[in-house]
């Protein structure tokens, strides 16, 4: 998709919101949580994804579990408490950034 | 269909082949690879293993594992730091915090001699050959490892060998600062002087807790960092 790059800088909010509403996730289930949201709008790269995780996990917004499921080790990652209330901050922020951009793009005519 | 015991060490191994060397990333990489096999072979179930492999690797891109990498070693990186000032803040509560103001006072009478600028020099060549003595050993151990097989787990070799940069290296570039700025410490005036001391103090305990507390915790480290760890020992 060519609007991936707008995606870009949301990657970390779409995560952490994913994660509010689904306990606990891994890698490629988030990739195609993501995938059937959009209806396929929305590629997750692995590329991308995975160090999105990683950067929320140094910054204690992620926690790891790792559970044996079948014959491989799986890591599941979950919202910690930090985690939950950055994840409000953030759809705050997203919320505003959509308002703006609507603005922008759609302005609204007043005869005022 | 499931990827068998045998498919799941080959992608092991296809991870390792792309410079993936820690097990705790491989393990990451390795279900996502495993997920994505089964993803496709529903889709088109003749497919073998390995096209099927190379399909989904090609999903990341360019670079391959190498931005899986970058970011997992930054985040390890931050983690490693945290884990070190945990330490080197019980230097600054009691009990430990008397043989730090020990080590500071110390440092500070010392500093008051025209010839201080040669026992720090001394004390820093000593450091050097320490941490080389320490980095044989660490070498060593990580060889044996590697031909066992063994699992190598990121935090494993930070508090082993890279130890995120403050190695021998910190103190060959302090040794030059020392011996090229001839520094007279004893004439650089009181405030100068507690700064030293307390910079010199703060080295001391860093290089203690990286080179010494670390690695002697590192079992118990490991097992709080990486969740595998536990798991992989029980195998």
């Amino acid at each position: 998709m060519s609007n991936q790059r707008l995606y870009k800088g949301s990657l970390q909010t779409i995560i952490l919101k994913l994660l509010a509403t689904n306990d606990r996730m891994y890698g490629y289930e988030i990739t195609q949580k993501v995938k059937e949201l959009t209806k396929g709008q929305l590629n997750i790269t692995e590329g991308a994804l995975y160090p999105a995780l990683h950067k929320l996990e140094a910054n204690e917004l992620l926690d790891v579990e790792v559970v044996k499921v079948g014959n491989r080790f799986r890591k599941y990652y979950k919202l910690t408490k930090t985690g939950s209330k950055e994840t409000i901050n953030k759809l705050e922020e997203m919320q505003e950034f959509l308002k703006t951009m609507q603005e922008l793009v759609c302005p609204k005519f007043s005869l005022e | 269909m499931k990827l068998t015991e045998h498919q799941i060490n080959e992608l092991y191994i296809f991870t390792r082949k792309h410079y993936v060397y820690h097990y705790d990333v491989q393990t990451e990489l390795v279900d996502h690879l495993a997920n994505d096999i089964e993803r496709i072979w529903i889709a088109s179930p003749k497919i073998s293993f390995e096209e099927a492999r190379d399909t989904s690797f090609k999903k990341f891109g360019v670079f391959g594992f190498m931005d899986v990498i970058t970011a997992k070693q930054k985040q390890m990186n931050k983690r490693y730091w945290k884990i070190i000032w945990r330490f080197v803040k019980e230097w600054f509560t009691l009990p430990k915090l008397l043989i730090t103001i020990t080590i500071f006072m110390s440092v500070y009478i010392l500093l008051q001699f025209p010839i201080s600028s040669y026992f720090i020099l001394g004390a820093l060549s000593i450091g050097v050959i320490a941490e080389i003595v320490m980095l044989f050993k660490v070498r060593k151990q990580r060889k044996v490892k590697e031909e066992n097989n063994e699992k190598l787990f990121l935090l494993e070799d930070m508090i082993g060998s890279t130890k995120n940069g403050y190695t021998g290296l910190v103190f060959i570039n302090l040794f030059n600062i020392v011996s090229t700025s001839r520094l007279d410490f004893s004439d650089s005036g009181f405030f100068w002087q507690l700064v030293f001391s307390g910079t010199i103090t703060l080295l001391i305990i860093l290089f203690n807790v990286v080179n010494y507390v670390l690695p002697e915790k590192a079992q118990e480290l490991l097992e709080e960092t990486h969740p595998e760890y536990k798991l992989v020992k029980k195998l």
